[in-house]
């Protein structure tokens, strides 16, 4: 199963479009509330030495914001899409 | 030949879009994104019909709204825009279009203070959208810049996250609704710094301080966060050569939502009435595309 997280926050509007997106394509993932879990927040911010959200970890990559030309290109090398 | 090409997907684009539907005209909306600035928008409280919504919310509602009405719109960027004899050729990324008329409702985008240090640590604790990122700042100070609507707005989403809010204002009052006034002025967490001027945003991989000057004293404060809210600047740059744009780089419209050039229409915060709200992007966006199909009808005649 691919192991992919989505860094987000309940109320920002293109985590929400991420997700959702994400969903519509049927990529299964994890969903990481970086408002409520402080050390994952730090993670993501360590990893990616960015401080915007979303992000989606992804190979062990991290892509900022609502990029699913990123994302899409990273699901088509795991043979996902 | 298209009877419209709609430039932008944000409320007025979308207005345009949803009438340009019900009337069965010949149509595209062509957007590089969808939603515009009311994704990233907070609390709405002041929309006819809706007590109380968000950004994202209202957002997903418009979603559903297209789709019933069989709005598509097209993922692409205009890049230029010709007269062809009476009628108008649209150049995007990735196709061009021939039609009748066009309304440009490309919206604004967040202004820059334009500060040594603000572009290096974009991401890295600078933000223009509080609502986004706000949350990264849970028990940090931070520094939230301007003084009208969206800052205080951005301010009252804060302040049950982090720990300490300066505002630092240019001028010597705000502009605001004066609900957000009253929610900013009677908090202690929030420290307002009236007749300040932001100098220069430091820190090494994020933000650590912020430079200030009020009156001729330099001052500085630390914080973790910056974030930006001091206007917005119209996304007019593509059009400027082909209608008339006025001195503050919005497209000039009359009342009916007419350009200077005739067969193209300008709606919402990309047009000249200097007011941004969504009621009256929604109105400008119904109005430009009534007037445009009124147009096709008189050329016909």
């Amino acid at each position: 199963m691919a192991n992919i997280k989505v860094y987000s926050t309940p109320t920002c509007p293109w985590c929400i479009k991420l997700k959702a997106w994400l969903k519509e394509k049927g990529v299964e993932f994890d969903n990481i509330d970086v408002s409520a879990d402080q050390e994952a927040a730090k993670n993501m911010i360590e990893k990616s030495g960015q401080m915007g959200v979303p992000q989606t970890e992804i190979n062990g990559k991290m892509i900022v914001g609502f990029n699913t030309d990123a994302i899409e290109a990273e699901l088509k090398s795991m043979g996902k899409d | 030949m298209y009877d419209t090409i709609i430039i932008g997907a944000g409320i007025a684009g979308l207005t345009a879009a949803m009438y340009a539907s019900r009337k069965k005209m010949k149509y595209e909306i062509i957007s590089s994104d969808f939603g515009g600035q009311f994704m990233v928008s907070g609390e709405v409280l002041n929309y006819p019909g809706i007590v109380k919504t968000t950004g994202v919310e209202f957002s997903m509602k418009m979603e559903e709204q297209m789709k019933f009405n069989n709005v598509n719109f097209k993922t692409e960027t205009v890049k230029e825009i010709k007269k062809e004899g009476d009628n108008f050729r649209v150049i995007t990324d990735k196709t061009e279009y021939e039609t009748g008329t066009i309304i440009i409702a490309t919206g604004a985008r967040a202004r820059k203070i334009n500060v040594p240090g603000e572009d290096r640590l974009a991401n890295k604790g600078v933000t223009y959208c509080s609502i986004c990122d706000g949350p990264l700042f849970g028990g940090k100070a931070v520094a939230v810049i301007g003084g009208g609507d969206s800052a205080l707005e951005a301010v009252d989403f804060l302040k049950d996250i982090v720990s300490k809010i300066y505002m630092i204002v240019r001028g010597d009052s705000f502009t605001g609704h004066e609900y957000l006034i009253e929610r900013a002025k009677n908090n202690p967490k929030i420290d307002v710094l009236f007749n300040s001027e932001t100098t220069e945003i430091l820190g090494d991989k994020f933000v650590e301080e912020i430079k200030y000057k009020q009156g001729d004293e330099e001052k500085d404060l630390t914080v973790q966060g910056i974030i930006i809210e001091i206007g917005r600047v119209p996304n007019t740059e593509t059009f400027k050569d082909f209608v008339k744009i006025d001195d503050h780089n919005h497209i000039a419209i009359d009342c009916t939502t007419a350009t200077s050039v005739p067969g193209i229409f300008a709606a919402g915060d990309c047009a000249s009435a200097h007011e941004y709200q969504y009621i009256i992007a929604a109105g400008q966006g119904c109005m430009a595309l009534i007037k445009a199909a009124r147009y096709l009808a008189h050329k016909k005649n």
